[in-house]
C-alpha cells in the first residue's frame, strides 16, 4: 500500500469543500429557491434530526433487512456455482452459456416480473437484490477457483481427500481473495439495487422515504435518504475492507483496490 | 469426421436461451398462476408490441437517450481516467470525490434533478452520463497506472512530448483495461436507462412496462422483459465483437462487472 501524503488529503478534499461552498453560496445568495435547493446546513441538521428519530430508523432498517437478506442468498448461490463449476465440468459447461446470456440482461427489468410472482412485499424485493449481486460474485469465485494452482489440488486428492472435500476446504480457501472481490462489488450492488427497488414500488424503506418526499415536494426530505444510503453503502464498503483485511492476513499479497 | 459442436459460435448462448425459455415454460405450468404466463404467451406478444409505432417510437426515443448520455460520458471519462492514472495530483484531486459518489444509485436522483432540469430529456441523459462515467474512470486509470514505465523512458529519450506520450503510448496501452470499463459502462447504460423510465413513469421502455402492469397485459409485461433482456444481451455481443476487432493483440482481461444502475 503506498501511504498518503497529508497534501494529498488537502487536495483531495478540495473538491468536496468547493462544492459544499457553491451550494451554500447557491442557496445563501437566493439565487436558486429553497424549494428546489435548501442550503446545505439545513439539509444537515435534518439528517441528525432524523438519526435521532425512531420511524426514521426502522425504515433504514427495512431496508438493511432486505439488503443483508438479498445479499446473503446471492453470496450462496454465487459461491456454490462458482465452485462447482470449476469442480464438475459437466456443470461448469451447462453454466457458461447461461450466464454468458444472462448477466448482461438488465436484472431491473425483472422487477415487475418478480412482483407478479412473488408479491409486493419484501420477496420481490430480496429477489431482485440477489439477482442482481450475484453475478459478480458468481463470476468471480468460478474465476478465482478455476485459477488455483492445480498443484495443490493434487496434494490434497494424494492426501487421501475426496474431490468434494479437496474442493471446499482446499481450493475455496484459495480462491478467497477472488471470491471477496466479488462479495465486495456485490455488497455495493445491493445497496444500489435495494434503494431502487423501493423506490419503485414500496411503502417503507429509505427509498419510499424519496419517493413520498418528492411527491410532496419536501426537497430537504429527498436529500435526506439518498445521503443515508451513501454514508450506508461507504461504511458497509469499508467494514468489509476490514473483515477482508483480516480474512486474508496469511496471503502473500493482498489483492484488495 | 465429425465437427465440434462446440467450436460453432453463438451455438451454446442460444442453446441456454432455448434452455431458459422451456424452463420458464415448463415453471409456468406447474405454478399455473395468472402473473406467470408460459413463454409461447409473451413470445406471441412481442409481434404486437413491435409493430405499434408508439411503441417503437418510444423504444427508439429509450435507445436515443441511452446513446447520447454513453457517448458524452465516453468523451469525459476516458481523459479523465488517464489522467488519473498518469498524474497524482489529478488522482489525488478526483479520487476522494468519486470514492463519495460511487455508492449513490444514480437513478434515484432522478427526482432531484428532475425539479432542476424539467421532465424532458435532460434528466435522464444527465442520470445515465453519471452511471457510465464510473466504471470508465475507474478502468482507464487502472489502465494507464499500469503502462510499463520503460516505454515512456524510451518515448521521452527519443524526445516525444509529454502530450504525444499521452495518445501515442498511454491511450493504446491502457485500452484494453479501457475496453472493461466501457463494456460494464454498456450495460450500466441501459440499466440506468429503463430504472430512470420506471422512476419517472412518463415515457420509454420502463413505462411501458409498468403501464402493461398496471393494465394487467402480463403477456405485455413479459414481453417487453425480453425485448429489454435482448437488447442488453445485443449490446454485450456488439462490444465483445469491436474488442476483438480493435484488441486482438491483447489478451482479454480478467473482468467481473462493476456497479449498478
Amino acid at each position: 500500500m503506498r501511504r498518503t501524503r497529508a497534501s494529498e488529503v488537502l487536495v483531495g478534499a478540495l473538491p468536496i469543500v468547493l462544492i459544499l461552498g457553491l451550494w451554500h453560496g447557491l442557496a445563501t445568495a437566493e439565487m436558486a429557491p429553497p424549494s428546489l435547493l435548501p442550503a446545505p446546513r439545513a439539509v444537515f441538521s435534518r439528517l441528525v434530526e432524523q438519526f435521532a428519530s425512531p420511524s426514521y430508523l426502522q425504515h433504514a432498517a427495512i431496508t438493511l433487512f432486505r439488503l443483508f437478506a438479498g445479499f446473503a442468498i446471492a453470496v450462496g448461490i454465487g459461491v456454490a456455482a462458482g465452485v462447482t463449476a470449476t469442480g464438475s465440468t459437466a456443470f461448469g459447461a451447462l453454466l457458461r452459456p447461461v450466464v454468458r446470456v444472462l448477466a448482461p440482461v438488465p436484472k431491473v427489468a425483472l422487477y415487475p416480473a418478480l412482483i407478479l410472482v412473488l408479491g409486493f412485499e419484501h420477496a420481490s424485493k430480496i429477489a431482485l437484490v440477489a439477482a442482481d449481486a450475484v453475478f459478480p460474485i458468481l463470476l468471480a469465485t468460478y474465476q478465482g477457483t478455476a485459477a488455483v494452482e492445480p498443484k495443490l489440488v493434487w496434494s490434497a486428492l494424494a492426501a487421501g481427500a475426496s474431490r468434494r472435500n479437496a474442493l471446499f476446504n482446499v481450493v475455496l480457501p484459495a480462491a478467497l481473495p477472488s471470491v471477496l472481490t466479488g462479495c465486495r462489488i456485490g455488497l455495493v450492488i445491493s445497496c444500489i439495487v435495494v434503494f431502487l427497488a423501493e423506490m419503485i414500488t414500496s411503502t417503507n424503506g429509505l427509498g419510499h422515504l424519496l419517493i413520498y418526499a418528492a411527491r410532496n415536494f419536501e426537497t430537504i426530505d429527498m436529500f435526506v435518504p439518498l445521503i443515508t444510503i451513501s454514508i450506508l453503502g461507504l461504511v458497509l464498503n469499508a467494514s468489509f475492507n476490514a473483515l477482508q483485511r483480516w480474512l486474508l492476513l496469511g496471503f502473500p499479497q493482498e489483492t484488495s483496490r | 469426421m465429425s465437427v465440434r459442436l462446440s467450436a460453432i459460435p453463438g451455438l451454446s448462448p442460444l442453446c441456454a436461451c432455448f434452455g431458459l425459455l422451456a424452463l420458464w415454460e415448463m415453471s409456468a405450468q406447474v405454478v399455473g398462476i395468472a402473473g406467470l404466463p408460459p413463454a409461447h404467451e409473451a413470445l406471441r406478444a412481442l409481434p404486437a408490441i413491435l409493430s405499434d409505432p408508439e411503441a417503437l417510437i418510444n423504444i427508439l426515443h429509450s435507445i436515443r437517450r441511452m446513446s447520447v448520455g454513453f457517448v458524452l460520458a465516453l468523451t469525459f471519462a476516458v481523459p479523465l481516467g488517464l489522467a488519473m492514472g498518469r498524474s497524482r495530483i489529478v488522482a489525488a484531486f478526483s479520487n476522494p470525490l468519486l470514492m463519495m459518489i460511487y455508492p449513490v444509485p444514480k437513478a434515484a436522483l432522478m427526482p432531484i434533478i428532475m425539479l432542476w432540469l424539467g421532465i424532458g430529456d435532460a434528466p435522464k441523459t444527465l442520470v445515465i452520463f453519471l452511471g457510465v462515467s464510473l466504471p470508465i474512470i475507474y478502468h482507464a486509470s487502472h489502465g494507464a497506472r499500469a503502462v510499463e514505465e520503460k516505454i515512456l523512458w524510451s518515448a521521452a529519450a527519443m524526445g516525444m512530448s509529454p502530450r504525444w506520450q499521452l495518445l501515442r503510448i498511454v491511450l493504446p496501452a491502457a485500452l484494453p483495461e479501457t475496453f472493461v470499463g466501457i463494456r460494464t459502462g454498456l450495460v450500466l447504460a441501459l440499466i440506468t436507462m429503463v430504472t430512470s423510465e420506471m422512476i419517472a413513469r412518463q415515457a420509454g421502455v420502463g413505462n411501458i412496462l409498468f403501464n402493461s402492469l398496471d393494465m394487467a397485459q402480463y403477456d405485455a409485461v413479459y414481453a417487453t422483459i425480453l425485448i429489454i433482456a435482448a437488447l442488453g444481451f445485443g449490446l454485450d455481443l456488439a462490444i465483445e465483437w469491436l474488442r476483438s476487432r480493435l484488441l486482438a493483440w491483447a489478451e482479454p482481461v480478467y473482468q467481473i462487472a462493476v456497479g449498478s444502475a
